[in-house]
């Protein structure tokens, strides 16, 4: 073990990591530079620390290696390291397939595959990834992170019931039922929730329409309902093109069923934002798909991080927020809410092993002895023997922090009496 | 405790280089030029890399004596204070003493087994 050694152990594995997240970013559309912004950052503060000395130091910046173009195509990597594939590329192979394509740097070419650059999609992330083109209803039910868009999905859902109800309408009725689509349309763009579902419901059965809203709108019918028709046609046209499986609930069938899911578990704080001042569900056939796309990869995220354990405290609050709103509504979600919320600590408490919470309260507990700060290994054990009271044990892969030096060990033995 | 998802321990998050990458992550945060989410995503590759490369690339030795004033043993996790430790380099050049050093090991099992 030697001081001199931690420079380049350390630069290595700051260039692997920044490689490694290079894709995370591109994901997130965050400029490259801002990677390298990050990797200066991170070896600015490393040099102020002055534990050791590192290869950046003499030279302002240690020149990116030269990148050899591997990894250039999707098909997955020989799965001989596959502990080693990051969990993070599935998405860009898969949401991203220009930017799989594209090479990334290595840092030396000794690992071909071990750089988290070979694109091998796991197995579990494949046949979750379709879901991403699929219907908002999908997206919503996959778990906690649906929320995070639940906005979003909630809307274009409820208008799609609209469309479809009116749709089948047209259909079966033909400009007969022009009164129930414009009650449809009325009542989802000036009403609340509620109301939409009841259009629907009249729709169903035309001669029951409510008689007021009949005379409201008999004027105007006239003269819009030709226009309102093509409009509603090339509106089909277009919802029905990212939601293929809705095929179940075809529109001879009134779209009734999929309408009231959608809008009683989905409609509440949907209306409010995007229905209200827009109006034009034309829109909302792109701003849906984006929006279930980010979906995915925050629940990807989520996924990433144990189920919502390091969830950010706003996404946290966000969750909280959803469900108290739709305990305010006085409906059966009420009971969905608070259940979720249980459910999500339920999990965390599942995915935590709790090993090292541990450490982090101890530390607290010793920062006391705040000197003890300065000096500290961190390493994994292989072995803890103890005899009376002499304790040996066997260490391995270790940073050891000590008199403002930093050494890294591959194993280390400690024989020490209590 | 191990990040579901990857078998890798957020141990090292706590050493210098874990805690300057932090550092470095959360200006950039406040700055708002990145998410929180990616920043989690940095450190789990960060927790994989820094488990990997030690590992792989370090083949240094190294013993210690000391006296222990503090052992723990929770979750798997061992947590030793020791008092006058001496470390001793493989090659035996150099020794570093030490008044006092925090020992904080997890099982290296577990990122075998699961």
């Amino acid at each position: 073990m030697s001081n001199t050694t931690v420079g380049g152990v350390y630069e290595h594995i700051i260039q692997e990591v920044i490689n490694a997240v290079r894709v995370d970013f591109e994901e997130n559309g965050v400029d490259d530079g801002v990677l390298e912004e990050l990797k200066k950052g991170w070896q600015h503060k490393l040099s102020q620390l002055n534990v050791a000395q590192f290869p950046w130091d003499p030279k302002p910046e240690p020149p990116p290696p030269a990148p050899p173009v591997q990894a250039s195509a999707p098909p997955p990597a020989p799965a001989q390291q596959p502990q080693q594939q990051p969990p993070s590329n599935y998405a860009q192979a898969t949401l991203s397939p220009q930017a799989s394509a594209q090479p990334v740097s290595l840092p030396g070419g000794s690992h071909p595959n071990g750089n988290g650059v070979a694109i091998k999609p796991d197995p579990g992330m494949l046949k979750n990834d379709p879901v991403i083109k699929q219907e908002p209803g999908l997206a919503n039910a996959q778990g906690p992170a649906g929320h995070s868009v639940y906005n979003n999905t909630a809307n274009p859902g409820r208008g799609m019931a609209a469309q479809r109800a009116a749709q089948a309408l047209e259909s079966q009725y033909g400009p007969r039922a022009a009164a129930s689509i414009n009650a449809i349309h009325m009542g989802s763009q000036l009403n609340t929730a509620h109301q939409p579902q009841q259009g629907q419901r009249l729709g169903q059965a035309p001669q029951q329409i409510n008689q007021q809203q009949m005379s409201q709108q008999q004027m105007n019918q006239q003269q819009m309902s030709q226009q309102q028709m093509n409009h509603q046609y090339r509106q089909g046209v277009m919802q029905q093109r990212p939601q293929p499986q809705q095929g179940p609930h075809p529109g001879t069938s009134n779209g009734l069923p999929a309408a009231q899911v959608d809008g009683s578990s989905d409609g509440f704080e949907g209306i409010l934002m995007q229905r209200g001042p827009d109006g034009r569900p034309v829109e909302m056939g792109r701003v849906e798909i984006d929006s279930i796309i980010h979906a995915q990869i925050a629940a990807r995220a989520k996924q990433m991080e144990g189920g919502g354990l390091m969830l950010p405290l706003k996404e946290a609050t966000r969750h909280r927020g959803t469900a108290s709103k739709k305990s305010g509504t006085g409906n059966p979600s009420q009971v969905d809410g608070p259940d979720d919320d249980f459910k999500d600590e339920d999990l965390d408490d599942d995915a935590i092993n709790s090993d090292l919470d541990d450490p982090d309260d101890d530390k607290d507990d010793d920062e006391d002895d705040d000197d003890s700060m300065g000096h500290m290994m961190l390493c994994m054990y292989d072995k803890v023997q103890r005899v009376k009271n002499k304790w040996k044990c066997t260490l391995k892969d270790g940073v050891l922090t000590v008199n403002g030096r930093e050494y890294v060990f591959h194993k280390a033995t400690g024989e020490y009496e209590w | 405790m191990a990040t579901s998802g990857t078998n890798f321990y957020d141990l090292y998050r706590h050493g210098s280089l874990g805690v300057t990458l932090t550092d470095a992550l959360d200006d950039l945060i406040s700055a708002e030029r990145i998410d929180p989410q990616l920043a989690i995503k940095v450190l789990t590759q960060f927790d994989r890399i820094v488990a990997e490369s030690l590992q792989d690339r370090v083949k240094a030795r190294l013993t210690f004596k000391g006296s222990l004033d503090t052992y723990r043993f929770c979750d798997e996790v061992w947590t030793f204070l020791i008092k006058n430790v001496t470390f001793k380099m493989d090659n035996g050049q150099n020794s570093v003493h030490a008044d006092k050093v925090k020992i904080v090991s997890c099982s290296a099992k577990r990122t075998d087994e699961k």
